[in-house]
């Protein structure tokens, strides 16, 4: 397996967030998960980034034990729901600022970062600065600052829950897309039932810090837990309101 | 038509601030001037011409000044800059942010009476070292009170961010965490400048009258009755202020705004 989480365990104080978390992921697959807010995602999804570090378990990573890495020798990206697009920077800059800690040549990176741009339908923003661009725009620019990096692992928390709707829609397609043609391996948190379905090759429900992840989509529904149920009689309940006012009126 | 007293009112507002300055120029500029004589007998450079002598000590007074108070500036805001994240970062924050109003219970003259028994045992009286730790003690919680607001959580999101895009921490101070407080640092330094170049009451104490800045010189020669040359070291403390109050105002505020 390309990512091997074992028995994880993280303290806060006396709170316990993360239970022996055990799970693990294939490479090029991304493992949405669903969660409520305090169910303990965000503290797994840092503790796996290295900027926390756990109480027990360990994280193998292609292989290498990196529990005790530190974060910058990781190759792990934790995207925030916040773009944190750098302000100082325009877009361009944003693009280009893993590449360049990385002191890799200046024409490399133009040629990385164009294609990039392209990649993010941005080309003829790259100038702009993070106060000129739109919401979706600056999760755009964000999204190709960690990959243009080539990651191991993209670690996204709830990257679209600031968004619109219609925009929210967009993104969810543009990172399929982009998963697909750089090949990324990721761990994709949301409390968004839709967008869990939607984003994830496996599926897995976090519930007061344990991780249950599920063999495939129809054992996800079929479990109470996740609220699916509820969701599809809400839905049906609804659809089966409407055609009984369509009726009456014909 | 309608009179409006507002020009005349702003007029004599900048007249009454303008005159203080107006009128230290020229003093600095005239010798001579009794009462009840309407003007001075002797208007021209005489005094200012002195200022490359060695007799009136003004030009040394104000390199010491000038080397004094651009070290205090320097070493406060950057070691400000660095240890206000460490303290924003330590579980006892708040007790380590009070420690900070320490200096400031006590008025400078008495801190420095506080301070000048280690400061004679370490050789650090009457010298220029010995008044940049002193004014150093003073500027530093300044500083370290000054950028505790620029630390929050989005900054330290974004230190997160650049560990896991894979930068080092003097990476994170270079390319983001400077550039993003580059506005603060710049008033920081501006203000620590301003606290060191008209500081008294402590360089008089731990620099024994051996180590004599333009503020210390001031008050020398009011003490001794000599307002022109009094009214010249004025003009000469005056001048680095504004230089750095127009270098603030068309880079700094400019872009705070």
């Amino acid at each position: 397996m390309f990512l091997e989480i074992q028995n994880i365990v993280k303290n806060f104080g006396q709170e316990q967030v993360v239970k022996n978390l055990s799970f693990s992921l294939d490479a090029k697959k991304t493992l949405s998960i669903l969660g409520k807010s305090g169910c303990g995602k965000t503290t797994m999804l840092k503790t796996i980034g290295g900027l926390l570090s756990p109480d027990s378990g360990s994280i193998r990573l292609n292989g290498e034990d990196i529990t005790h890495k530190k974060p910058e020798k990781r190759n792990i990206v934790y995207l925030y729901q916040e773009d944190l697009l750098f302000p100082h920077l325009n877009a361009f800059e944003n693009i280009a600022f893993g590449l360049r800690l990385k002191n890799i040549p200046k024409s490399i990176i133009t040629d990385r970062v164009n294609h990039m741009l392209k990649s993010l339908e941005l080309e003829n923003q790259s100038q702009k600065m993070p106060n000129q661009l739109s919401g979706g725009q600056r999760q755009r620019v964000s999204f190709g600052r960690a990959i243009i990096t080539n990651p191991s692992l993209l670690l996204l928390d709830e990257p679209f829950g600031s968004l619109d709707a219609g925009t929210r829609h967009r993104m969810q397609g543009l990172f399929k897309n982009l998963s697909k043609e750089f090949e990324i391996s990721s761990l994709f948190v949301t409390h968004d039932l839709k967008e869990a379905v939607l984003m994830g090759d496996e599926i897995g429900f976090m519930q007061a810090g344990n991780l249950k992840v599920y063999t495939d989509k129809n054992e996800f529904i079929a479990d109470p837990e996740t609220g699916v149920e509820e969701e599809i009689k809400f839905w049906g309940a609804l659809a089966g309101l409407e055609k009984n006012v369509d009726l009456k009126k014909h | 038509m309608k009179l409006s007293w507002k020009p005349f009112v702003l007029s004599l507002a900048v007249l009454l601030i303008l005159f203080p300055f107006a009128y230290l120029v020229l003093l600095s500029l005239a010798s001579d001037w009794r009462f009840p004589d309407l003007f001075p007998s002797y208007i021209g450079l005489k005094n200012w011409s002195k200022i490359l002598s060695s007799e009136t000590g003004l030009l040394t007074s104000f390199a010491s000044s000038l080397l004094i108070s651009l070290s205090v500036a320097i070493v406060s805001t950057v070691s400000g800059f660095l240890i206000s994240r460490a303290v924003f970062y330590h579980p006892k924050k708040n007790t380590l942010t009070l420690l900070a109003y320490f200096p400031y219970i006590l008025a400078p003259v008495v801190f420095a009476a506080c301070l000048s028994f280690f400061f004679l045992k370490m050789g650090l009286f009457g010298n220029v070292m010995g008044v940049i730790i002193a004014q150093f003690i003073i500027a530093f919680p300044y500083a370290l009170l000054f950028f505790s607001s620029f630390w929050n959580k989005k900054v330290k999101s974004y230190e997160d961010l650049v560990a896991t895009l894979g930068g080092n921490r003097w990476q994170t101070y270079i390319k983001v965490l400077f550039p993003l407080a580059k506005g603060l640092l710049l008033i920081c330094f501006f203000q620590t400048f301003l606290i060191s170049w008209f500081e008294y009451g402590l360089t008089s104490i731990i620099g024994i009258g051996k180590v004599q800045t333009l503020t210390i010189k001031v008050f020398l020669f009011i003490k001794e009755a000599n307002y022109y040359y009094g009214a010249l070291s004025c003009c000469l403390l005056i001048f680095p202020p504004i230089v750095l109050l127009y270098f603030n105002k068309r880079y700094v505020f400019k872009k705070l705004a």
